[in-house]
């Protein structure tokens, strides 16, 4: 042991480095970049302005509480939109798992199912779920079917894509021991990397399923049912107060799903 | 019985892991094999169970060739070999039971072990597994809430479970403390004893060599370079082997507590 060294006045310290001008460069260039792209598209002050002045705006108040709370209007829509995301969350999970399983390079069984697992996939998630949402409408009519389908190919392609990175992330040991064993390809995953993996894989799906509300709100403006039908409707016909009731009806709904999902996730991982 | 002949690996990128090694072991020896890191202990153990693919000469076990069978000949060769892993190689965040069911899998149909659906008398082997490694108990305990020393023992217990001819042990107390690493080695030579398993040992503890071995082996640059008993071994040998002196860090130089009593309750306190 050395005896600790007597601190000086800094004769002996290195100088602080200075700033990058690199830094500096980015900045400027960022700024200069948002001047050009905002000319291009038109974007002014004033006219922003008067978005946020047009009366349009008078029409969302007083929000018409005794249409916006009843049944018919807004709570079964609402019902709708969750068994729209429920059912899409299962499918879409359930769908995910063994698929997320050939996606990932520690757990492929062999190298064509990898590649051509990931390229449909890449595929699958390259297409908007807005745009599933139109296509499943035009294919098999517009409601709450269409929408549960559409979100159910979202869910799927969101849940490869986390879970199969996780599963990528693994401890490959515990498969490693399985092999030795003389396990065969699935049954030694199964024991030897899931477990790893099944926290994250419950806690992803609680987040799909958030997502899958919000997104079935949004689906249902194309027709795909639930409450965004509603909100479409309403829509059409200008009536915005009726509409930001119902926004908030929604806000509070999600809100609460949020922190329950949260609470969740956060016991999980 | 096993034999490698002229046995070479190497791995992509061109390292030599193991150069023309010829070796044959008995039913039943308790071989140590020792060496530096590098020096292809572990590339051995795993050529002979096919995790690591032999790339010249032949390995015979018990008259089948690993190198170059099928997937299915492979499965059959492993289910023969328990193994046991430096790191353990547990799933943590499963049950002590469901790792030990792992040693099974060469026994029961792929869909009964994918659903978790495992008979009975499969759950009896592996709660005999644990009994014999003494840690029964923690069966439906979350295996990373064991100790390092139980978490071995949990490794064994699966390679147990497989009802294995030979025993592959991959430094098996090199993440273990003095104390515990002689109850583990004390397990794998009673495992030896008395269930008549071939037992190979990678060890880099050269006291802990000499004192659980009776024939050893030693490996430099995948060179086999000794292979005797352990009684005409001297400092000499060691030497030789590492092509160095030896000094503090290749010894244990251990806690000397055989009392197994003194053994659980330090792995009580590990567990604390």
């Amino acid at each position: 042991m050395t005896d600790l060294a007597a601190p000086t006045a800094g004769a002996e310290w290195p100088t602080r480095p200075r700033p990058r001008i690199r830094s500096f460069v980015i900045f400027a260039a960022l700024v200069v970049f948002t001047i050009y792209a905002g000319r291009e598209v038109g974007f002014t002050l004033s006219t922003s302005w008067e978005i946020w002045t047009n009366p349009l705006w008078e029409k969302f108040w007083p929000v018409p509480w005794d249409w916006v709370l009843t049944r018919e209007n807004v709570f079964d829509p609402l019902i709708e939109t969750f068994q729209i995301a429920i059912v899409s969350t299962i499918i879409g999970c359930s769908l995910a798992m063994p698929i997320s399983f050939a996606m990932s390079r520690l757990t492929a069984p062999n190298r064509p199912t990898y590649y051509v697992s990931k390229s449909v996939m890449n595929v699958v998630r390259a297409v908007p779920d807005l745009f599933w949402a139109k296509l499943l409408v035009t294919a098999i009519g517009i409601g709450a079917f269409a929408g549960a389908w559409a979100l159910s190919i979202f869910s799927l392609a969101v849940m490869v894509k986390l879970f199969s990175e996780t599963i990528d992330g693994a401890d490959p040991r515990p498969l490693e021991a399985a092999q030795a064993a003389g396990g065969r390809h699935t049954p030694s995953v199964r024991m030897g990397v899931l477990p790893t993996v099944f926290p994250a894989y419950v806690a992803y799906a609680l987040y799909v399923f958030e997502l899958n509300i919000r997104a079935s709100i949004v689906l249902g403006l194309v027709g795909a049912g639930g409450v965004g039908r509603v909100v479409e409707a309403q829509r059409q016909f200008f009536r915005f107060d009726r509409i930001l009731g119902i926004l908030i009806i929604i806000f509070c709904v999600v809100f609460v799903i949020e922190q329950i999902s949260v609470a969740l996730r956060r016991r999980l991982v | 019985m096993i034999r490698f002949d002229n046995v070479s690996v190497t791995y992509r990128g061109g390292v030599k892991a193991l150069r023309n090694i010829d070796l044959t072991i008995e039913d039943g020896e308790f071989v140590v094999i020792v060496g530096l890191s590098g020096a292809g202990k572990s590339t051995l153990l795993r050529a002979l169970n096919g995790l690591v693919p032999a790339t010249g000469g032949s390995i015979d076990f018990n008259g089948t060739e690993v190198v170059g069978a099928s997937a299915a000949e492979m499965r059959e060769i492993r289910s023969d070999m328990g193994m046991i892993f430096q790191t353990f190689n547990l799933a943590l965040r499963t049950t002590v039971i469901n790792n030990v069911l792992m040693g099974r899998l060469s026994y029961v149909p792929a869909w009964r072990s994918t659903f978790g659906l495992w008979p009975a008398e499969e759950r009896v082997k592996a709660m005999q597994a644990l009994e014999r490694v003494g840690i029964v108990d923690k069966a439906y305990v979350r295996a990373s809430d064991l100790s390092g020393g139980q978490q071995q023992r949990v490794g064994i217990a699966r390679a147990l479970a497989q009802e294995p001819k030979v025993m592959l042990a991959d430094e098996p107390v090199a993440a273990l403390d003095p104390v515990t690493s002689r109850h583990v080695m004390g397990d794998l030579q009673r495992i030896n004893q008395d269930l008549g398993i071939t037992t190979l040992v990678n060890l880099h503890f050269l006291d802990l060599a000499r004192e659980y071995g009776r024939r050893l082996i030693g490996l430099r640059d995948g060179y086999l370079v000794y292979d005797g008993d352990i009684d005409d071994v001297d400092d000499q040998t060691f030497m030789e082997i590492y092509g160095r002196a030896i000094t503090e860090e290749d010894l244990m130089a251990g806690v000397e507590l055989a009392d197994h009593e003194a053994d659980e309750a330090a792995a009580e306190v590990a567990d604390e």
